[in-house]
């Protein structure tokens, strides 16, 4: 992390000799930028003593000329104009490396998801906005300056959080490869989900009998440390050198328990079993099946009559011979350092009582998808029978609805949950297995069959009789007397309506975000997309990690998936992790902050502000100390100091402000200046791009690591340059990805609104927005709302802003 | 772990919880409270008669909800109180 304190000469004295590349990436940007036309225009600014246009300049042949071009033009500073950085700088920093050139003398002009992708059918503007991001960041290029990244030891174990399948999976992979793993699971036993399914798609296997071996692997393993009834209540560090907190919950049965079971036949409590979604009871000492690992029982203490240390029954512990009952255990905290950390929390189901036409909670013959599982499994409460709540008997004509909780405006869940279609096919083949004159009808909207041996199985289950009716049902009613059902809808292949009378319906719910993944999403600065699963750092290219370095995924946690695909991504996520703890150390961007001591006053005012406590003020020295392998790299503390005494190395304020003074050299007031985070609002507009979401050419972003960074003598500058206006944007109060920077940002913006009130300028051409990396709509909609301020805007009141703001010119 | 849990469990009309009978000695009792402060499950309240102690003994509320874990016997100090459990012919 250490900003390198002398940098090498040779970047130092010399003049700058800026090479520009622009790239066409295809036609994707050259459909509407012409992009010889900015190439020519870049030749024209100053210190560029190199530009050119060539159609993929990612590829190998664009790369060698840009190694070859370095050498032969004494290049020593590089700046591409292509996709954004976030996709391709890793790739070109490496090219300059490659090169002899320090990597942060390079910098990527993002003409692509910034501007050709979303000005589409504009040529010109977006010509004419192409050549001002060539223009900024041949401006900020130009002070760059060589910096070496310190290298942190990473911490050879892992922590994975979540004990479905997927977590099964991480964890057995890494403990195989030979890391020590944490497996934190916030029920008594691992196993997840997928426990209490009965056979699974499309082969129909116990859906138990091949997750127990892997549970008891789990159990047995050495290298695996398991904490059941625990969760992860603090994660602080960075990749690799995380340390977690977690809480672990009394069981109140010690190991030398042999789950022999006496206890909970003893126990006087009876309450409905969790494990088979309320179907069948358990006692206050009970665990949760058969095949629990950790087997060792436990005892609800919110049920049981042992409170506050006063034993007032001990039945189950005279039942034990073991002696393994404990009534005054205590909850423990445990601290872990990892390096590494897998997220496999897995998905909910969709509650479908809040959709009262189906009826479900209301008649007692409408069950969910997961009832049914547990009905049929012959470990459930009916031993495998499938029986109908009301009466229970075998029902002989069943229904199954489709789609409940997903791909639905109406319930606010729009996208389609991936499992439930097979599994119904798989469950329909289940019954017919069992009883072979049930009745089966299926309503559907689409059966999407998609994977490997689905299709056959959809196949099968219509050859097998089962009768798939395209149209859902729009009601469900109950025959009083006889609890059957009425299935109501239409047919849409046919065109008719249809009134179907069956014994038992049964709701295929979709699958929903965790409703606690939003502790997680803090604990470890996440993000969620606007289904609420986790957001991946992309889409394509780097499915399994999350934006938050030695963070993975795994499952469920971040789309809905069935058990092969968690178990695929789950070992995805192990090889991920495994590659940085096989390494041993990776290297943190230099992007700390540069103390300048003789500005220093030793106010303290950015020792407040700094989320990581990485800066500290000795009172008798009257000095500020920067540790720089606790920065995080936020730059907060560079906008806070109003004395110009701390600044961001590679985001320093005189390439900000040269980014600035370029974008407002010409036609200022026509022009809205964004100042973007890289993790949520920056990428939130890279989503806008990638969508081809269509918005006004008048904006142009400037990128910083977090909002916090942007110091108000930014926006004070902008204005006083005459821009018609300004937008500040971050992550989501809560989602900073530096912890809490963005509050920071909220308070500068809030006094700057207050300082142009008083001085009689419209607040409006100001904007604060939050939009995270899925919010792509939101940041283009908000540049389309803040155009009609744009061009309100009198020449009169730009110069007023610029009067007001006047001082802010002076820091040259 | 759906935190929803709708139909009542299929098995709890099979379910038999053991039942009690609750045998109070009242002129035994010295009227100290122990019982109705702490039954777990809020059996007993004070009754408004007069044993030969001259206090008010305790009462059964609802004999049903005892589970039989004799905790009134234990904090007892004057040994009024011991619960059985009823024969199987009186609860089958």
């Amino acid at each position: 992390m250490a900003e390198k304190k002398e940098p090498k000469s040779e970047g130092k004295a010399e003049e700058p000799r800026v090479g520009v590349y622009v790239c066409h990436c295809g036609l994707n940007i050259a459909g509407s930028v012409n992009c010889a036309e900015v190439a020519k225009y870049a030749a024209t600014l100053p210190h560029v003593v190199l530009a050119q246009d060539n159609r993929y300049t990612c590829s190998d042949q664009g790369q060698e000329g840009i190694k070859k071009d370095i050498k032969e033009h004494k290049l020593n500073r590089v700046v591409v104009a292509s996709c954004s950085p976030r996709l391709h700088e890793p790739t070109f920093r490496k090219t300059c490396e490659d090169a002899g050139l320090n990597k942060y003398l390079f910098e990527m002009a993002n003409i692509r998801e910034h501007c050709s992708w979303v000005h589409l059918y504009d040529h010109e503007s977006a010509t004419e906005k192409a050549k001002d991001l060539v223009k900024m960041a041949v401006a900020k290029a130009e002070l760059l300056q060589p910096a070496e990244e310190i290298e942190v030891p990473i911490i050879r174990k892992a922590l994975v959080i979540g004990g479905g399948v997927a977590g099964i999976q991480s964890a057995l992979d890494l403990a195989d490869t030979g890391y020590k793993v944490y497996l934190v699971e916030k029920e008594p036993s691992i196993g997840g989900m997928m426990a209490r399914i009965d056979k699974t798609f499309p082969t129909m296997d116990c859906s138990i009998c091949i997750l127990a071996p892997k549970m008891s692997d789990v159990g047995h393993h050495s290298n695996i440390e398991l904490l059941a009834n625990s969760e992860v209540t603090e994660v602080k560090g960075y990749i690799g050198n995380f340390t977690a907190k977690v809480s672990r919950r009394p069981r109140y049965v010690t190991k030398d328990c042999s789950a022999c079971g006496e206890c909970a036949k003893v126990c006087p409590i009876v309450t409905p079993n969790e494990f088979d979604v309320g179907l069948a009871t358990r006692h206050a000492i009970y665990t949760l099946f058969a095949q629990a690992v950790p087997a060792t029982y436990l005892i609800d203490m919110n049920l049981c009559l042992n409170k506050e240390g006063v034993v007032v029954c001990d039945k189950c512990m005279k039942a034990c011979e073991r002696k393994a009952i404990e009534y005054e255990m205590k909850p423990e905290t445990v601290e872990l350092g990892v390096g590494t950390i897998i997220v496999a929390t897995g998905a909910d189901v969709f509650d479908p009582s809040i959709l009262p036409n189906y009826g479900y909670g209301k008649l007692a013959n409408v069950i969910t998808s997961l009832e049914f599982e547990r009905l049929i499994n012959a470990g459930g409460p009916s031993g495998g029978h499938l029986i109908r709540p009301s009466d229970m008997q075998i029902p002989r004509r069943v229904a199954f609805v489709q789609c409940v909780g997903s791909r639905s405006d109406k319930v606010g869940r729009l996208y389609c949950s991936n499992v439930c279609c097979m599994n119904t096919i798989k469950d329909s083949l289940l019954i017919k297995e069992h009883w072979p004159d049930t009745e089966i009808f299926v309503f559907y909207v689409d059966i999407r069959a998609y994977g490997k041996g689905f299709e056959d199985l959809y196949k099968r289950a219509r050859k097998a009789g089962v009768k798939f009716i395209r149209g859902l049902p729009s009601e469900i009613k109950e025959d009083r007397r006889t609890h059957n059902l009425w299935l109501m809808g239409e047919n849409t292949l046919q065109n008719e309506l249809y009134k179907i009378n069956v014994d038992m319906a049964i709701l295929s719910v979709g699958l929903e975000a965790r409703k606690d993944s939003e502790t997680i999403q803090r604990l470890l600065t996440l993000s969620r997309n606007q289904d609420g699963f986790f957001l991946e750092a992309h889409p394509k290219l780097r499915p399994v990690d999350a934006a938050t370095g030695g963070v993975f995924f795994a499952g469920c946690a971040e789309s809905p998936k069935d058990i092969k695909d968690s178990v695929t991504q789950a070992s995805a996520a192990a090889a991920r992790a495994g590659i940085l703890m096989a390494k041993g150390k990776v290297t943190v961007e230099a992007i700390t902050p540069i103390h300048y001591q003789e500005k220093c006053t030793a106010c303290g005012l950015c020792v407040k502000v700094c989320p990581y406590n990485a800066l500290t003020l000795n009172k008798d020295l009257k000095k500020v100390t920067v540790a720089e392998a606790a920065c995080g790299g936020c730059g907060t503390c560079a906008a806070e100091c109003p004395f110009g005494a701390l600044t961001q190395s590679h985001f320093t304020d005189g390439q900000i402000i040269a980014q600035i003074d370029a974008v407002t050299e010409h036609d200022a007031n026509k022009k809205i200046v964004a100042f973007c985070c890289n993790w949520c609002s920056y990428a939130g507009a890279d989503f806008a791009g990638v969508s081809r979401m269509q918005y006004p050419p008048n904006v142009r972003i400037i990128r910083t690591m977090c909002s916090g960074r942007v110091s108000p003598k930014f926006v004070e500058r902008a204005f006083a340059r005459g821009a018609a206006a300004v937008m500040v944007t971050g992550c989501h109060l809560g989602d900073c990805h530096y912890i809490n920077a963005n509050y920071q940002t909220q308070k500068r913006v809030e006094r700057l609104w207050k300082k142009m009130e008083q001085n009689g300028l419209d607040k409006n051409r100001l904007h604060l927005l939050w939009a995270s990396a899925a919010e792509g709509e939101k940041f283009a909609s908000t540049v389309r709302e803040i155009k009609p301020i744009v061009e309100r805007v009198t020449p009169e009141e730009i110069e007023k802003a610029r009067k007001v703001f006047e001082k802010a010119l002076e820091d040259d | 772990m759906p935190e929803r849990i709708k139909h009542g469990p299929l098995d709890s009309k099979n379910l038999k919880p053991s039942k009690a009978t609750i045998h109070l000695i009242k002129d035994q009792c010295k009227g100290c409270g122990y019982c109705i402060e702490f039954c777990p499950k809020k059996v007993f309240e004070e009754s408004e008669e007069i044993n030969a102690r001259g206090v008010h003994p305790p009462k059964i509320v609802d004999e049903s909800k005892c589970l039989l874990c004799s905790f009134c016997t234990a904090v007892c100090p004057d040994f009024a109180i011991f619960v059985t459990e009823k024969k199987c012919e009186e609860r089958c």
